[in-house]
């Protein structure tokens, strides 16, 4: 179970790793982080939304209107150049974060 | 906003009703989503409205780069208050270098300082050695305008004296400056690289 603070400072890098994959509408981006992370992460509408805004405001995404095949308007949110670059030393710092913890459990068993 | 919220609601009511779920439940589980509508509307609102109140531009390199502007400033005023006379250089052809020695020894302080203020920022190496020499950046931008209005305007000088000139005066008011302000940056870098030799995660 993945504490409350932990999951605040993920959240950013799970948004901005799942529309790096490819330009997504919000529940899709919800669901599929949800199913990616086997439920670790799940992202409400209360919680997913303003984070959003906050990351558009921000100009690491963008939202713009769409229409689906089946005639529904849906706000698809895309990774800006900003939030490329945005991306890639935030996962770093999470990989070197992880490493760390990891070792330092390691000492902390032997 | 609206419209995306209800078309988020929707899905997830659709997705529930297509798992099985009576109208009634998916509804219920749909609107639990959201304890509190008030506060979503508060924190959306913030979220759409707050701007950063700085800019990691001005954290790292403005703020860093003023400071050190007025220090060296300041340093150059009491200079020529206590030791008003400059070394003059006199080269073979006219026109002379003209140095405030005592100030140009605390210049590697002054740009040692804009370095440090901007790796604390968490700068980048080049922002950080910008930062360092920002005292003369706008004397540089006065000459890059000025050598060329002065060589254009300047009827009654030849161009050869006006050029000299204006090669003399950057030469001591930016390029020997400068030089010694990146030096002081540089010091701070080869400070911080040893400091933390590998990437780490930093806290706080």
């Amino acid at each position: 179970m993945i504490g409350h603070g932990v999951k605040r400072g993920t959240a950013e890098l799970a948004i901005l790793s799942i529309l790096g994959e490819g330009p997504l509408h919000g529940y899709e981006m919800a669901r599929r982080i949800e199913r990616q992370t086997k439920g670790s992460l799940r992202f409400t509408l209360a919680s997913l939304y303003p984070l959003l805004y906050r990351m558009e405001q921000r100009g690491w995404i963008r939202g713009t209107w769409e229409t689906s095949r089946n005639g529904r308007r849906r706000r698809c949110y895309r990774l800006t150049p900003a939030g490329k670059k945005k991306l890639s030393p935030l996962r770093q710092e999470w990989l070197e974060l992880f490493g760390a913890l990891r070792r330092l459990s390691k000492v902390a068993d032997a | 906003m609206i419209a995306e919220l209800a078309t988020h609601l929707e899905e997830g009511y659709e997705k529930l009703r297509a798992q099985g779920i009576s109208g009634e439940h998916a509804v219920k589980q749909t609107v639990e989503q959201v304890s509190d509508w008030n506060d979503l509307q508060r924190r959306i609102h913030f979220a759409k409205t707050r701007k950063d109140t700085m800019t990691n531009r001005v954290k790292q390199f403005w703020l860093p780069g003023l400071l050190t502007f007025t220090f060296s400033m300041g340093l150059l005023e009491v200079v020529q208050k206590f030791f008003p006379q400059p070394f003059i250089l006199r080269l073979d052809h006219p026109p002379v270098l003209m140095f405030y020695l005592p100030w140009l020894l605390t210049l590697p302080l002054a740009g040692a300082i804009g370095a440090y203020l901007s790796k604390r920022a968490g700068a980048s190496r080049r922002m950080t050695l910008f930062s360092s020499v920002f005292p003369v950046l706008p004397l540089a931008a006065v000459f890059l305008i000025a050598i060329p209005v002065g060589l254009v305007l300047s009827h009654t000088l030849s161009h050869g004296i006006v050029a000299a000139a204006f090669l003399t005066l950057g030469t001591a008011w930016v390029g020997v400056p400068g030089a010694i302000l990146l030096a002081g940056g540089f010091l701070v870098q080869l400070l911080f690289s040893r400091r933390s030799p590998s990437r780490g995660v930093t806290t706080g």
